[in-house]
């Protein structure tokens, strides 16, 4: 038989999180798996490297996301504080 | 197996008939339903699904939690592109927040073609958030990964 095409579905990716939002940790992870894919065909030597800039970057991706909290916690902060909120302004800087 | 992954044999036919439009622009309403097997679905049932669903189906679907109301989330498309000679069409990752959840699967379905079905994704196993976040990130947008592709 000569087969004209193949239609294929990918596979999906689930993160999960109980009670609240997805860790940094778990967002770096969505985000390297988005950027880089592997492929198993690839020779080793290119693997390897592959590895490696995906664990480089994961670490990279991770400390931006901490930062990226940090300084929106910071912005929220300032504007309860600005609005007379103190009290709901330490409780977040206590987070 | 009662959840397996593949794309629908009814939604193959439907390309060809010109059902369903990928566009980001003017495209069809695409959604996204969660199921169970066993007993995290709505009234304990278990969902069946495959390569012959033709259409969304409660049987089976996850009860509404947080922001996951029956019948799925909306999908965003990306316009359909190709790589060498595989046609790929994409969806942004979605995301379902402050809810209690159980699927072991997903229905992709287009809600603006009488919920025709679209391909059916298999989790392998039961995945769980509790007053969390459930995530559904799709692959990598290429010829080799992308959720929905023709070579």
């Amino acid at each position: 038989m000569f087969k004209v095409g193949v239609s294929q579905v990918g596979a999906v990716n689930v993160m999960t999180s109980d009670k609240g939002g997805l860790t940094n940790e778990q967002l770096a992870d969505l985000a390297v798996d988005k950027i880089v894919s592997i492929s198993d065909q690839a020779p080793p030597h290119i693997r390897q490297q592959a590895k490696a800039f995906r664990e480089h970057l994961k670490k990279v991706l991770y400390h931006y996301l901490v930062l990226a909290r940090k300084e929106e916690r910071g912005s929220i902060i300032h504007i309860l504080r600005s609005n007379g909120q103190k009290e709901m302004a330490e409780y977040i800087r206590r987070l | 197996m009662a959840i397996a992954q593949a794309m629908c044999t009814s939604f193959k036919k439907e390309l060809l008939e010109g059902t369903h439009n990928f566009k980001n622009s003017g495209g069809g309403t695409f959604k996204l339903a969660l199921y169970a097997e066993g007993s995290g679905g709505k009234s304990s049932t278990t969902a069946t699904l495959g390569a012959t669903t033709t259409a969304f189906t409660t049987t089976g679907e996850v009860a509404s939690s947080g922001t996951y109301a029956t019948g799925g989330g909306s999908l965003t498309r990306v316009d359909p592109t190709t790589s060498g000679t595989t046609a790929f069409t994409d969806f942004a990752d979605l995301s379902f927040t402050t809810a209690t959840i159980t699927a072991m699967g997903a229905l992709i379905y287009n809600s603006s073609a009488s919920n025709k079905a679209v391909c059916v994704l298999d989790f392998s196993s039961n995945k769980s958030s509790t007053a969390g976040t459930f995530t559904i990130q799709f692959p990598t947008a290429d010829a080799s990964n992308a959720i929905i592709r023709i070579a």
